[in-house]
């Protein structure tokens, strides 16, 4: 049974790279958006996920990769790729300057501060002319839906397998311990500063990756879209709800959350971000832990895992 | 010279309105550890049911914010003793993603009842202002910053000389300690919870006097208050006044001389300078 | 023969509190030292200046005979410094068999960076200690006993050469206990230093090579057991002033 599942991964992977063949043209951007929404989540819960460090402001790094790709090309005359390592230099420098006096925050003071660091950004960069100031940059178009389809998938890959990595290495295991108890980490050896700054900044090039290549892809980009801090709540959302600190968890939530966040504005436009804040409540209710817990628990406990997560959590 | 006090004037004025619109904030945050990412939509419902009131009803937005504290009171109660009260024990993260739902469905239910345009109260005397010396007074604005004050300092007084308010602060620091005050814990939350919500509707009908309303104001009024329940310090009721004033002084100043793009880089800015260098604000006790 | 570890008129203040004050101790190589003292004597923060979890206001800490006093925790760590917590602290979400692995992919000297082998030795340090069958239970599902097994094998995986052990024996009955006490000799016996605290004065009484006494702060005694358990002033620490 165990060997079956990496089978069933690689043959999933397969279905999703064919996709943009049998696909129509809204499916196919339905999928580049979903894809780098997970990518965003998979960023997320490096950080987030498993050395706990709820993170507000990975939608920097998004911008950061953006702006990169945007300036790379359309003020330097760059290729591409080019751009996307401009950007995620720009992220790691962002990282490793602000990371370390912000990760010596705790709870939800990080989050707090990783949220002013977002909206202090955003301001900064509607200032820079270089970057188009408040007008934005527009890139020069590409019109190649199915490349930025596979480059989404084949980062969202990337970063799975990162994960993946995490869960069995030794660096993984440093920001497990420091999420579980940090000060116990840091007694039994874990440089839990180094380590801090160095998942902020892993989770901070996939989150600079998904931006350059979604820059690109809608040739487009001012402030406000770039840094767009709704984004940071959306990846978290998709994180937590497909469940945090495991290897397919935010992919599930991405996915999943998408899909119905699709059919409902087909269907009822205005209703759709009403259900996701219903979804969401009701989520963190019932089922805090994610889906990921509830695909292990409710085989054995049935209904009664979230009167338990209940009974756990209320006053 | 004349300029600079008339800055620094209004930077007073919209400080004493940012106290009280923080201050709900910090009390649910302090006593229940419930981060309320929620709190700028109820200020905007406060906000609307002022401008319903005087529209509607004609009440005077002033002499209606105990109707609209009132019923938002009531909304609060029982939001946190129907749903919240579920989530208290959970990691405070979940509090924060509970409050974001709720966020989005408040907004939601907002652009349905009272469409995406913007509006104000405008009672007559809206255009009218007083001069003091140098400076001019708009009566509106200054009538919002008398208040503002009257109900921080009321809060300050009821925390801490009530014998509910001292429940209050028992809880803060410890749960059992608020039943040897021989209050239950639900309905003890669910009245903090309540006294949050009823302040920031009460902010919410200052706010639509001095400035436009629409149903999308909550999230950077939510991310200011945030900004000055850090900044005063959530250790020291006073602390929002403080942090108030400041970030209303710093902001009127920061767009005189800066620009007003530059409005929100400051106050997030010295949030940020807040955070990394002390973190219990400028009014906590231990650095 | 240098002292393993040595504190030197160590003093640590919280805001007008003294909790440690002025307080200097050698511990040998191969010594189990027991460090006892009323409740509120100092005893765990005494030990967090040692294990680097708090600094000193005043005073040095040194060890193997280079100072160590500005060494950050997770560095005194990889020197050979282990140390236990009284308030334990597993790491919940992980299995008790990996709660150990941490210890020894991060212990003395960096540890071991492959996991295969650190889940080697942290099975060998959980059969040493007697937890060899919960190996795969999730951390928090143990007992406090089991619990206070678990702080000894995960500071043990780390190879240390100091085994600071805070209260392991709290809240076990006599049977437990003295299973703990074969524990610790039998690290003692692999050739590394252990400084207990301790409140059960049977226990560390037959257990320690010497003892060290703590009262508001202060050390008020330091020599061999017996002797320190007769001295009027540490009688008068735990049971008050006679009447007279």
């Amino acid at each position: 049974m165990k060997a079956l599942r990496p089978a069933l991964i690689v043959v999933a992977v397969a279905l999703l790279a064919a996709l943009p063949w049998f696909g129509s043209d809204t499916l196919i951007q339905f999928g580049i958006n979903t894809l780098l929404l997970a990518v965003l989540a998979q960023g997320w819960n490096i950080i987030g996920g498993y050395t706990g460090y709820a993170s507000f402001g990975n939608s920097v790094f998004y911008g950061l990769g953006s702006y990169g790709v945007a300036i790379a090309m359309v003020q330097w005359h760059l290729p591409f790729a080019v751009g996307l390592v401009f950007g995620v230099g720009l992220g790691i420098v962002f990282a490793c300057s602000l990371g370390v006096a912000v990760l010596r925050l705790k709870g939800h003071y990080f989050a707090i501060a990783t949220l002013a660091l977002a909206e202090v950004m955003t301001a900064i960069v509607s200032n820079v002319k270089l970057a188009g100031q408040n007008v934005g940059l527009v890139l020069p178009p590409l019109n190649n839906d199915r490349l930025f389809y596979e480059l989404a998938l084949g980062l969202l890959v990337l970063a799975t397998l990162t994960i993946f990595w995490l869960t069995r290495s030794r660096f993984g295991f440093g920001l497990i311990a420091i999420r579980e108890n940090e000060e116990g980490a840091a007694v039994m050896g874990v440089n839990t500063t180094l380590y801090k700054v160095l998942a902020f900044t892993l989770a901070g090039i996939f989150s600079a990756l998904a931006g350059g290549i979604h820059a690109y892809w809608i040739t487009f980009l001012d402030p406000e879209s770039a840094f767009d801090i709704s984004l940071n709540v959306k990846m978290i959302i998709m994180a937590v709800f497909g469940g945090p600190g495991t290897v397919l968890g935010p992919i599930v939530g991405a996915f999943s959350l998408s899909a119905v966040s699709e059919i409902l504005s087909s269907e009822v436009t205005s209703i759709a971000g009403l259900f996701f804040g219903v979804v969401i409540v009701a989520a963190i209710v019932l089922m805090p832990r994610g889906l990921a817990d509830i695909v292990r628990n409710v085989p054995k406990s049935g209904w009664r895992y979230f009167r338990q997560n209940i009974r756990a959590h209320r006053l | 010279m004349g300029l600079l006090a008339q800055i620094l004037v209004n930077g007073i004025l919209l400080g004493g309105l940012y106290a009280v619109m923080a201050l709900g904030l910090a009390l649910v945050w302090g006593v229940l550890n419930i981060v309320n990412l929620a709190h700028g939509a109820f200020i905007m419902l406060g906000a609307y049911a002022s401008w319903y009131l005087y529209t509607d009803a004609h009440i005077d937005p002033f002499l209606g914010l105990p109707i609209t504290a009132g019923v938002m009171f009531g909304l609060g109660y029982l939001l946190q003793r129907g749903l919240l009260n579920l989530v208290v024990r959970a990691p405070m993260f979940n509090t924060l993603l509970i409050t974001f739902g709720l966020e989005v469905v408040l907004t939601y239910l907002a652009q349905l009842a009272f469409s995406a345009d913007f509006r104000t109260i405008n009672p007559p005397y809206a255009g009218d202002s007083w001069q003091l010396g140098p400076v001019t007074l708009p009566v509106a604005r200054s009538a919002a910053f008398v208040v503002a004050i009257v109900l921080s300092l009321g809060m300050w007084l009821f925390l801490l000389h009530t014998r509910l308010g001292r429940a209050i602060r028992a809880t803060a620091q410890n749960l059992v300690a608020a039943r040897l005050y021989g209050v239950e814990p639900r309905h003890l939350y669910a009245m903090t919870f309540g006294l949050g919500i009823a302040l920031a509707a009460a902010a919410g009908g200052l706010y639509g006097t001095v400035s436009q309303i629409n149903p999308y104001i909550g999230a950077s009024l939510t991310a200011k208050s945030f900004a000055i329940s850090i900044i005063g310090g959530l250790d020291n009721p006073l602390g929002v006044i403080v942090g108030g004033l400041f970030l209303g002084v710093v902001e009127s100043l920061t767009t005189l001389y800066i620009g007003p793009t530059f409005a929100d880089v400051a106050s997030f800015g010295i949030l940020l300078l807040v955070l990394i260098v002390r973190p219990s604000g400028l009014l906590g006790r231990t650095a | 023969m240098t002292a393993l570890l040595e504190v030197r008129h160590a003093t640590r203040r919280f805001s007008g509190l003294v909790a440690v004050d002025d307080v200097s101790f050698t511990l040998a190589p191969g010594e189990i030292l027991g460090l006892i003292g009323p409740n509120g004597a100092g005893k765990t923060t005494l030990i967090s200046l040692i294990s680097g979890t708090l600094a000193p206001s005043e005073g040095e800490v040194l060890f193997q005979g280079e100072t160590i006093t500005k060494v950050p925790a997770y560095q005194r760590a990889r020197l050979g410094i282990g140390r236990t917590f009284q308030i334990m602290r597993p790491f919940p979400g992980l299995s008790v068999l990996d709660n150990v692995a941490v210890g020894a992919l991060f212990g003395r000297g960096g540890g071991q960076p492959k996991l295969a082998m650190a889940r080697e030795q942290a099975r060998a340090c959980l059969d040493f200690v007697g937890l060899g069958r919960n190996a795969s239970q999730r951390a928090d599902e143990l007992g406090g006993p089991g619990r206070k097994r678990l702080e000894l094998a995960k500071a043990l995986a780390m190879q240390p050469k100091v085994l600071l052990c805070d209260e392991v024996m709290a809240g076990l009955n006599h049977v437990e206990i003295e299973e703990v006490i074969a524990v610790i000799r039998k690290v003692r016996d692999q050739g590394i230093s252990v400084l207990v605290i301790e409140h059960v004065i049977k226990a560390i009484k037959s257990l320690s090579d010497r003892l060290l006494v703590l009262h508001h702060g202060e050390k008020i005694a330091d020599g061999v057991p017996s002797e320190v358990l007769e001295n009027a002033t540490v009688v008068e620490a735990y049971l008050g002033k006679r009447r007279t």
